[in-house]
């Protein structure tokens, strides 16, 4: 059984966020879970980061904790320099408008708004106005721009993928959370989309970490985070889809 | 598949109480009136069967009218057959009783009890006989003219003691008496909050009725024989030609409980109706949640046609799921209203109608009338999404959302337009003499159709309203602007009671203020004179006759007349059968004073002439007239109360515009009646250059002294006179604010569904930054644009149904069409707290989604 080494925790400036002690338990006594068990990893800036880990093995809890959607049992996350478990809700959601972007499996994009409304969203609800620079540049970077006016229910699951991510992205975020982005979509669509996170990694110079459980997406990140009962793993760098299934495979023996 | 349903039931535990709200609403007023009905019909029954616990036997006359408003009147009975009374074997007292207008002047020289439509102010006999309605309280019982007594709750109410000078107005005029004691009425201090000042027997005759005369007697019999043999005794030895006429204890004590019944029934049943009205625009809230919740519930009724339920046991399933919310509802609704009879009860309370109330009468009648209006409303409204739930295709399990299709809108509105124009000519119909079922079958077509076109319409005005929202509010205005659009079934249908009841308000208004300009306008013509003095007590009591001719002859009035109202039977002789006892219907008379009226209020006397009407004259109204056939000459009969026949003569016809009543008769009429009548109205007009003020102040002196009457200026007067219709819309602002209560009953219904079933956008929304008070204020702004949906349209139907209304009316007298402006005004005010009001819980509830539930579902 091969075991890969678990690398440094970056220093503060390199990371885009990070996790420190992280634990979340679900229920108490006999019920009780520990969906999070004392994890510490954190998430290079300007890097492709892939988590991945059999159900249960916390990899959406992580992601939810670290991105600000949930609150850790004990533990501290932080995005850049701020410590989440210092904000209240107010404070929580505009971190999430203006720190972090996401693009979730399904249902990523509000039906009664049309498709460019959807991408300026955090920024509307910020009230702010955004780099139109940037954002033009993202919409020209999904190849969308025919499409704008149109409504979720008007495009394809693929379309709709992409329109989530230029969501993420127009806000210029700390750091995107994609939880199991191509879960949904055909092999063919599903690889149009995570080309389309790889440019926004390797071209815009942006962060994203990805929740996944197929080999042939994580392959698309720099690195790989294994998960497994609440705990890291293992990791992987530069990573193609045989050495991933090869991992798990050797995880499962 | 029927224990299926119940167990699916039994899981959407929350849903059943929410829909379980609108049923409990609409049941809860049903059954808190028939409560409230039934305790106080027990409590009057047992009242009277105390207060006439020692009666054994009533004397009363013969002859009698019956009132057009409920009721009777009654002639009077002689005292002179007291003394046979009394001699009668086995009677041991016998006693005169009187009930007539008498109304007490507080300290400050302001009558006790209130003008106008409060509990009446009676004048009666306090007497030593044991069979008295009176208990003394405190002193003694009155003896001699100078002295009287008064009910505990008016001697309370006006800070009177013994030995206090005490001013009385009645038929006689104003008279000052010294009041020697307080008395109960039974156990309560003064019944249903009237007020009460009571005389000896001679003073209470001369003073209040005619000398000579009281109402009726009251006997006491010493128990050797039952009470129809005493009654029995007492007649025989009456003279016929008294007209009397002797009942038992047990009759009379029966009939006063049915007159109280007849009385309190006239309100009960108008508030039974304003339940019904409720409970049929809850029946909307119902079926708006039904059509939800089955389409809420699409995927799963089709994954239950998909592995093999029939559309019927699909169906089944959700009527046998209305039925159980339809039963739970109303029990709840039925106990709700036990509380809302008491809230019933202190409202009455408060308003000064004191009706006492012993113990609550929880009648099984109410029980089962409330459970069955509730289940079939509740079954009925579920029947439509039941039906439409059976036809979800199995291929909808496998779709995401909740489908709300308005199905084809085209053939909506032509559908829609159809039933309001067929609405509309029923309107028209009714207005031209159709019968009243048309009218309301004319409101319930225009209503109908508009419902049926709202979904059609829904979307477009929801986003022309909701444009400014999106401008001022931002990313949450915009949002609740596409989310009230959305939907467009669910906008109409959650905005349908509020626009019932702003369209029957604003039509109603609409027609109110036409008709209140009009009289404005009718009055201001026909009154050429600078003051009158009213008071608000038509038919019972008023101005005495006595204080309109002091007026008359004050320095400075160049004319005063007086105008009463008493009611006669009117009998055309050629009529079959022509016996003046066949009915004792009563018609309401005006009385006049043919000669001081002339050039100072104008009858709108179109044939004949008023200085004709003499003591036998009458004037009729001339559709009236030319309904039975009458002309100027005709020959009528005339009987008054106390059974007089009058041989009377048409002598003129009038337009009826500015009279009160259809017929017109002389005050000389009832000169010699045993009954006094009094003036409801009396016109002043003042000489010419006398100084107007100096002229009030004189006129105002009078009637301070008489205690009674509110002098108004002519601007004054005829402004009170068109404010007489607001009388009828406060009954319809009553109508509003009810369907105002289940309208935010109903928004807070849809919105709560709506939130839950958007609960993974709301997640998604806070996820990438929508703050709570953002997703507040999406919640709130699509409350308020549903419920500004309601008025706009309501208003709007209710303006063209308010003119359809007065240009029908126009063709038969000449009104007017008025546009409601303030009103219409208030209405969007209200319906903008409304939605903002409605929406207070559901923002809450809607900040409480759990963001990652909410994105985990999948």
């Amino acid at each position: 059984m091969t075991k890969l080494p678990v690398t440094e925790i970056p220093s503060r400036s390199t990371s885009a966020a990070r996790a420190t002690s992280a634990t979340k338990i679900y229920g108490t006594g006999d019920s009780e879970v520990r969906a999070l068990d004392g994890i510490d990893v954190a998430f290079e800036r300007g890097k492709f980061t892939a988590i991945m880990g059999p159900s249960g093995s916390g990899k959406s809890t992580l992601m939810h904790c670290v991105a600000g959607l949930d609150s850790l049992t004990s533990g501290a996350v932080y995005i850049g320099d701020t410590d989440l478990s210092k904000l209240n809700d107010k404070a929580l959601t505009q971190l999430r408008r203006d720190k972090v972007g996401f693009v979730f499996q399904a249902f990523n994009l509000i039906p009664t708004l049309t498709a460019y409304e959807n991408i300026v969203l955090p920024l509307t609800l910020g009230k702010q106005k955004g780099d139109q620079a940037w954002i033009d540049l993202v919409i020209d970077t999904i190849n969308l721009r025919d499409r704008l006016e149109h409504r979720p229910s008007e495009l394809s699951g693929g379309q709709q993928q992409r329109v989530a991510i230029a969501r993420a992205l127009a806000s210029r975020p700390e750091i995107i959370f994609a939880d199991e982005p191509t879960g949904n979509l055909d092999s063919k669509t599903g690889t149009e989309v995570l080309q389309f996170m790889r440019r926004a990694v390797s071209d815009l110079g942006q962060t994203i970490v990805m929740v996944t459980h197929e080999a042939t997406a994580a392959s698309y990140a720099d690195r790989i985070v294994f998960l497994a009962d609440g705990k890291v793993a293992g990791e992987m760098f530069s990573p193609t889809a045989q050495k991933v299934l090869d991992y798990l495979k050797n995880l499962g023996d | 598949m029927l224990l299926l349903a119940l167990k699916m039931t039994w899981a959407r535990k929350g849903r059943l109480v929410l829909t379980s709200l609108a049923i409990i609403l609409g049941t809860g007023f049903l059954s808190g009136t028939f409560v409230f009905r039934d305790t106080i019909n027990q409590t009057f029954d047992r009242l009277f069967s105390d207060v006439f616990r020692d009666v054994d036997a009533y004397v009363r006359s013969t002859s009698f009218i019956e009132l057009n408003f409920g009721g009777e009147q009654r002639a009077g009975t002689p005292i002179s057959a007291l003394e046979t009374v009394r001699n009668v074997e086995g009677v041991v007292s016998a006693t005169g009783d009187i009930q007539a207008f008498a109304r007490v002047i507080g300290k400050d020289g302001k009558p006790l009890g209130s003008e106008g439509n409060g509990p009446p102010t009676f004048g009666g006999v306090a007497s030593s006989e044991s069979a008295g309605l009176w208990s003394v309280v405190e002193g003694r019982l009155p003896n001699g003219s100078r002295e009287l007594m008064l009910d505990q709750a008016t001697a309370v109410k006006g800070g009177f003691v013994i030995g206090d000078n005490v001013r009385v107005v009645a038929a006689r005029g104003p008279r000052e008496f010294t009041l020697v004691g307080v008395a109960s009425y039974g156990d309560i201090s003064s019944p249903g909050g009237a007020t009460f000042a009571l005389f000896d027997q001679q003073t209470a005759s001369e003073f209040l009725l005619e000398p000579g005369f009281v109402d009726a007697f009251l006997v006491e019999g010493d128990d050797s024989v039952s009470d129809e043999i005493l009654a029995e005794r007492i007649d025989a030895a009456l003279a016929d030609n008294l007209k009397l006429e002797t009942l038992t204890g047990a009759e009379i004590t029966a009939e006063v409980q049915g007159q109280i019944k007849d009385v309190l029934n006239i309100f009960s049943t108008f508030l039974i109706i304003f339940s019904y009205i409720a409970l049929g625009i809850g029946s909307f809230v119902i079926y708006n949640v039904f059509s939800i919740t089955a389409a809420q519930r699409q995927r799963e009724n089709a994954l239950l046609r998909a592995i093999g339920a029939s559309r019927r046991q699909v169906s089944r399933s959700l009527l046998v799921e209305g039925a159980l919310m339809g039963i739970l509802g109303s029990l709840l609704g039925f106990a709700v209203g036990i509380g809302l009879s008491q809230v019933l009860n202190a409202l009455l309370k408060a308003t000064g109608f004191e009706v006492p109330t012993a113990g609550l009468a929880v009648k099984s009648g109410s029980f089962v009338n409330t459970l069955v209006a509730g289940i079939s409303v509740t079954v009925l409204a579920a029947w439509l999404p039941a039906r439409r739930a059976g036809r979800v295709p199995p291929l909808a399990a496998l779709r995401d959302t909740a489908l709300d299709t308005a199905g084809n809108l085209r053939r909506r509105v032509v559908i829609g337009l159809a039933l309001v124009a067929v609405g509309f000519a029923g309107l028209v119909a009714a207005i031209n003499d159709a019968p009243i079922q048309v009218l309301g079958l004319g409101v319930l077509g225009v209503f109908a159709g508009i419902l049926v076109i709202g979904p059609a319409i829904a979307r477009p005005i929801a986003l022309t309203l909701g444009r400014p929202v999106a401008a001022l509010r931002g990313v949450s205005g915009m949002m609740a602007r596409q989310n009230s659009a959305r939907n467009p079934k669910r906008t109409s249908r959650t905005a349908a009671p509020v626009l019932l009841g702003v369209a029957l308000v604003t039509a109603f208004t609409a027609l109110a203020v036409s008709i209140r300009s009009e009289i404005r306008d009718t009055f201001g013509a026909a009154f050429s004179g600078d003051f009158a003095l009213t008071v608000d007590s038509q038919g019972f009591g008023g101005i005495p006759l006595s204080v309109t001719d002091q007026i008359g002859s004050l320095a400075g009035v160049e004319q005063a007349t007086g105008v009463g109202f008493t009611t006669v039977r009117i009998i055309d002789p050629n009529d079959t059968p022509a016996d003046p006892t066949a009915t004792a219907r009563g018609n309401f008379v005006q009385t006049i004073n043919p000669a001081t009226i002339g050039g100072l209020f104008d009858l709108g006397v179109t044939e004949g002439d008023l200085s004709a009407l003499g003591r036998d004259g009458l004037i009729v109204e001339n559709k009236r007239a030319a309904e039975r056939g009458w002309k100027v000459g005709t020959k009528l009969q005339l009987v008054r109360i106390d059974g007089a026949v009058i041989d009377a003569r048409i002598r003129g016809l009038m337009s009826g515009d500015t009279s009160f009543a259809n017929f017109v008769a002389s005050r000389e009429m009832f000169a010699d009646a045993p009954t006094p009548i009094f003036d409801s109205f009396v016109y002043i007009k003042a000489k010419e250059g006398a100084p107007l003020d100096e002229v009030r102040s004189r006129i105002a002196a009078i009637s301070s002294d008489a205690g009674i009457g509110a002098l108004q200026s002519k601007e004054e007067f005829i402004d009170d006179q068109a404010a007489q219709i607001n009388q009828v819309l406060g009954l319809i602002y009553g109508l509003l604010g009810l369907s105002i209560i289940i309208a935010i009953v109903g928004i807070v219904i849809t919105l709560l569904l709506s939130v839950f079933e958007r609960r993974r956008e709301i997640g998604l929304l806070r996820a990438v930054g929508m703050t709570r008070a953002q997703v507040r204020s999406t919640v709130r702004w699509e409350s308020v644009i549903t419920s500004l949906f309601g008025a706009v349209t309501g208003v709007a139907l209710g303006i063209v149904m308010g003119f359809v209304v007065v240009a029908a009316l126009a063709d038969q007298g000449d009104i007017a069409f008025q546009l409601p402006v303030t009103g219409t005004i208030w209405i969007v005010v209200i319906s903008f707290v409304l939605g903002v009001v409605a929406a207070i819980y559901p923002a809450w509830r809607a900040t409480k989604v759990n963001v990652v539930e909410a994105i985990s579902t999948t």
